[in-house]
């Protein structure tokens, strides 16, 4: 059977056994998918520098219906994102946004996940730094909600009432805002009417009419997104770059 | 029975080396006489106990500072910054340069855990701060995305001490064709092209 050629994104590259490496993809017409690119760690092979994270293309993969593992024939780079390495916070953000597409994308077509992964990254490359942190929230915020896992807002995460204009409180647990009569004795996060329209924002991934965040309130949005990740995408296990992008001011 | 499957348990913990090459290297052992695995045995229990990191460098050897820190006739106002002990010998065996080392022990690799915190930065920090008689820091990390991340974050540490930092080249293998390089590795020769003197 011939390869597909499809667009693709490195998510992730690593050795494989003695010679080999694995490679991690976003396809934009097959969704994720794991390759093996043989001989891919050899000093010569014709893979040369090309296997790397974040690195756009495309992918010439001999696809085994059925099967986890593919073979990677070869990969076109077309864009390497070399920008992001300029900023471990840039760097940081991007890996984030690959590990949530490890971890959730799956093996199905889903162009419009590609083509929004693509972009993000582009924003994340070329974003002034003093906007780098709405930037890197609207654009993980934006990933969770296109995989299907945004959090509710319309209504009480509980019970389902509806919710009045101006201040809220957002539980984890529940997954969303609460009505005030289910926030009574809990110790979700409280947040005002501010908070509430900028985190509606960042999900909603529009952030041009949203004023730059401070420190802290930018230290305290990372902090409630890597806890909505971890609660309802991750089983409460800790993602890696994604904890090390939370930690980065 | 036990002995051989602990040693090819052990052998497949090796990087690159999976069961089937540790079941072949276990038994090329056995048809070895009795001495030759003595020798090995020695060899691996003689680095075990003697060979640790340079407090100074990070440089692996059997001295503590390592032999080039201790080395009088180099050059202690350059310091060349690599992620391992090994890539030390690459350069070393070129003997072109005469500068010291500071081995990272790794590269920033957000997706693998690995941050800041885990590399070598603080020893680095600190051969660099008050008083410090170097001049000049060459970054010879890899020329991969994170070996670049990583090249990004040791700058910015030199350059808060006011002392020069620069990138070894990147780019075309000597003795390579230029019609078979990939383009990633020909758009970054391109990118740092040269006067021709
Ligand atoms: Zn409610
Ligand atoms: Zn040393």
């Amino acid at each position: 059977m011939p390869p597909v050629h499809t667009r693709a994104l490195i998510l992730h590259a690593f050795p494989y056994g003695e010679t080999s490496k694995i490679v991690r993809l976003l396809t934009r017409e097959h969704g994720s998918q794991s390759a093996i690119a043989k001989g891919a760690q050899r000093p010569k092979s014709p893979f040369g520098a090309r296997l790397q994270v974040l690195s756009e293309g495309t992918a010439h993969v001999y696809i085994k219906p059925h099967r986890d593992l593919h073979t990677l024939a070869d990969f076109d780079v077309t864009r390497q994102h070399e920008e992001l390495t300029r900023d471990l916070r840039r760097f940081a953000a991007a890996t984030a946004l690959a590990e949530l597409l490890i971890r959730l994308c799956p093996a199905e077509p889903h162009p419009e996940i590609y083509d929004l992964t693509v972009s993000s990254l582009a924003q994340l490359e070329t974003v002034p730094g003093e906007a780098l942190d709405l930037a890197s929230l609207s654009v993980l915020w934006a990933a969770v909600e296109a995989l299907g896992f945004a959090p509710q807002r319309d209504a009480c995460a509980r019970d389902g009432r509806a919710l009045p204009a101006g201040a809220t409180v957002f539980s984890v647990a529940d997954g969303g805002f609460l009505c005030s009569r289910c926030a009574r004795g809990t110790r979700s996060a409280r947040l005002g009417a501010d908070d509430r329209r900028v985190l509606e924002r960042l999900i909603a991934g529009e952030v041009s009419d949203i004023a730059l965040l401070d420190a802290k309130h930018a230290a305290a949005h990372r902090r409630l997104l890597v806890r909505f990740v971890e609660r309802h995408l991750a089983e409460d296990r800790e993602l890696k770059a994604l904890a090390m992008w939370r930690e980065l001011a | 029975m036990a002995a051989i499957e602990d040693l090819i348990g052990e052998l497949s913990k090796l990087p690159g080396i999976g069961r089937k090459t540790a079941t072949r290297l276990t038994y090329f052992l056995l048809k070895q006489p009795p001495e030759a695995g003595r020798r090995l045995a020695r060899a691996l229990d003689a680095v075990a106990t003697r060979v640790g990191p340079c407090s100074v460098c990070g440089n692996l050897g059997e001295t503590d500072p390592c032999v080039i820190c201790e080395d009088t006739r180099r050059d202690r106002s350059t310091v060349c910054v690599v992620e391992e002990a090994s890539d030390i010998g690459a350069i070393e065996r070129t003997g072109e340069y005469r500068g010291v080392y500071h081995v990272l022990g790794g590269h920033l690799s957000p997706l693998d855990g690995i941050g800041p915190d885990d590399l070598r930065l603080d020893g680095l920090r600190a051969r660099l701060s008050n008083g410090s008689s170097v001049r000049e820091v060459i970054v010879a990390t890899n020329p991969s995305m994170e070996g670049e991340v990583t090249a990004t974050y040791v700058r910015g540490i030199v350059e808060a001490q006011s002392v020069r930092v620069t990138r070894i080249a990147l780019g075309l293998p000597v003795g390579g064709d230029l019609e078979y390089a990939d383009n990633v590795t020909i758009a970054r020769a391109l990118a740092a092209r040269r006067e021709m003197e």
